[in-house]
């Protein structure tokens, strides 16, 4: 294999763990390569000055080389933008790291998912920033609003866009009024005691979520949508934070 | 040849250490055997009684002989005011700085969702049921200054409210004797928001 050597490539850490006494092995989620694995070698030291900057939900500049699956990291600097989640937001971001993790693959580049999930912290970020909000929602539901936006962008970058445009029978257009029914595999079909309605399909389909009836049905969805395409592996944040909204 | 029997085992066993490669496993095996039999007597005793009788404390979970520690049993401390750390180390090190008078409480981890770490494994229940009994009036939060350690640290700071103790997250910032030249911008910036007056 020859020598790979990538300069200043923009790149998120989806997780860190650590390696030996003083290194790191970080995921990192680039632009341009994908999730790659980068070893940062003698980082965990008192005088370290890159600890403070290799840390998921930041937004770095990474450099590294490597001919091997595992590449080693020659340099890193900070992005001017400012990313930084607190409280329940933290928490989604791990959720949001998973999701990468299990939908992109390594060395499989979607600059699109990573716009998306560029824009999808600094959002989070926001969302605990600011007090007041323009739908009066409460700040759960804004980063419900959020997760929800970037779980039907990636899905659809990824190839995996919900079927959600016309009723799969009838290939009607959504009647906002009409009740539907959902399956991952085939789309939408209405029927009078669907679990879903019109107004929550036309919602997902705009990518706009006004009410708390619209999130929590998309919610249902895409849990339904993610579930199928995992195959029956559980998302592990997902019960943990489940356990952790119980408490909070 | 020499990687077998007893002495090959003894190198390859000495390896587990933390920073110990084969190298120094060598160095530690032959120095043992040759110069110093009787400090070799003494490990292999006094780690061999470590292992057999050092238990986690049942208050604070630290490493320790007794049922429960020094610490933890000491009068002199002060047993409402509650330091949560994420490894017995950490509570090591903050020991050796000598100003804490309160008690720990040992994590054994951090909060790791993505690791499949949640509260149950943390056995954080375990810290509710202390939180419960009243005997706390506050506690600080010191875990590590990563994105677990500050997840960690929210989910039992929540915890506390609930019992309405008071709970407070050690400060971040620039380190004694150190430049603003040399700090990143993180920490600069934490710096400057957790600032404090001066009287």
């Amino acid at each position: 294999m020859t020598e790979t050597v990538v300069e200043c490539q923009p790149g998120f850490i989806l997780h860190h763990r650590r390696y030996r006494e003083t290194s790191l092995i970080l995921e990192v989620f680039t632009r341009d390569y994908g999730i790659i694995s980068i070893l940062a070698k003698g980082v965990r030291k008192a005088k370290s000055r890159t600890a403070g900057l290799l840390l998921p939900f930041k937004a770095l500049s990474v450099s590294y080389c490597g001919k091997a699956e595992l590449k080693t990291l020659t340099q890193v600097e900070a992005q001017p933008i400012h990313t930084d989640l607190t409280g329940l937001a933290l928490y989604c971001g791990f959720y949001v790291n998973e999701l990468i993790g299990r939908f992109c693959h390594k060395h499989d580049p979607h600059p699109e998912v990573y716009a998306d999930y560029r824009d999808c912290l600094m959002q989070l970020t926001r969302v605990m920033r600011e007090t007041e909000n323009p739908a009066g929602f409460t700040p759960l539901l804004q980063v419900e609003a959020v997760l929800r936006l970037f779980e039907l962008n990636l899905m659809q970058h990824i190839g995996l866009a919900l079927l959600t445009e016309y009723d799969a029978h009838t290939e009607a257009p959504i009647n906002t009024d009409a009740q539907y029914f959902f399956q991952a595999e085939r789309g939408v079909i209405e029927h009078v005691a669907g679990t879903v309605s019109g107004k929550t399909i036309q919602a997902i389909n705009d990518k706009v979520f006004t009410d708390t009836q619209a999130l929590s049905e998309a919610k249902y969805i895409m849990r339904n949508v993610i579930n199928f395409h995992l195959q029956g592996k559980p998302l592990k944040t997902r019960a943990i934070l489940a356990k952790i909204y119980q408490q909070l | 040849m020499l990687n077998k029997g007893l002495l090959g085992q003894l190198i390859q066993t000495l390896c587990c250490l933390p920073g110990v490669g084969p190298k120094s496993a060598q160095r530690m095996a032959f120095y043992l055997l040759q110069r110093d039999r009787q400090g070799a007597q003494r490990l292999s005793n006094t780690l061999l009684t470590a292992l057999e009788k050092i238990q986690h404390c049942q208050h604070c979970r630290t490493l320790t002989e007794l049922t429960v520690c020094e610490i933890c049993a000491s009068s002199s401390r002060d047993q409402s005011l509650l330091c949560v750390v994420e490894t017995p180390s950490d509570a090591w090190v903050v020991e050796q700085a000598a100003f804490f008078k309160g008690v720990y409480f040992i994590l054994h981890g951090r909060l790791s969702p993505l690791d499949g770490i949640g509260p149950d494994e943390l056995g954080l229940d375990l810290l509710e049921q202390r939180f419960a009994t009243g005997s706390i009036k506050e506690i600080i939060l010191a875990t590590n200054s990563t994105v677990e350690g500050e997840a960690t640290a929210y989910y039992i700071s929540h915890l506390a409210k609930k019992y309405q103790l008071q709970a407070s997250r050690i400060a971040q910032g620039v380190p004694i004797g150190g430049e603003l030249e040399f700090i990143d911008s993180g920490t600069l910036s934490q710096a400057f928001m957790g600032r404090k007056n001066l009287d």
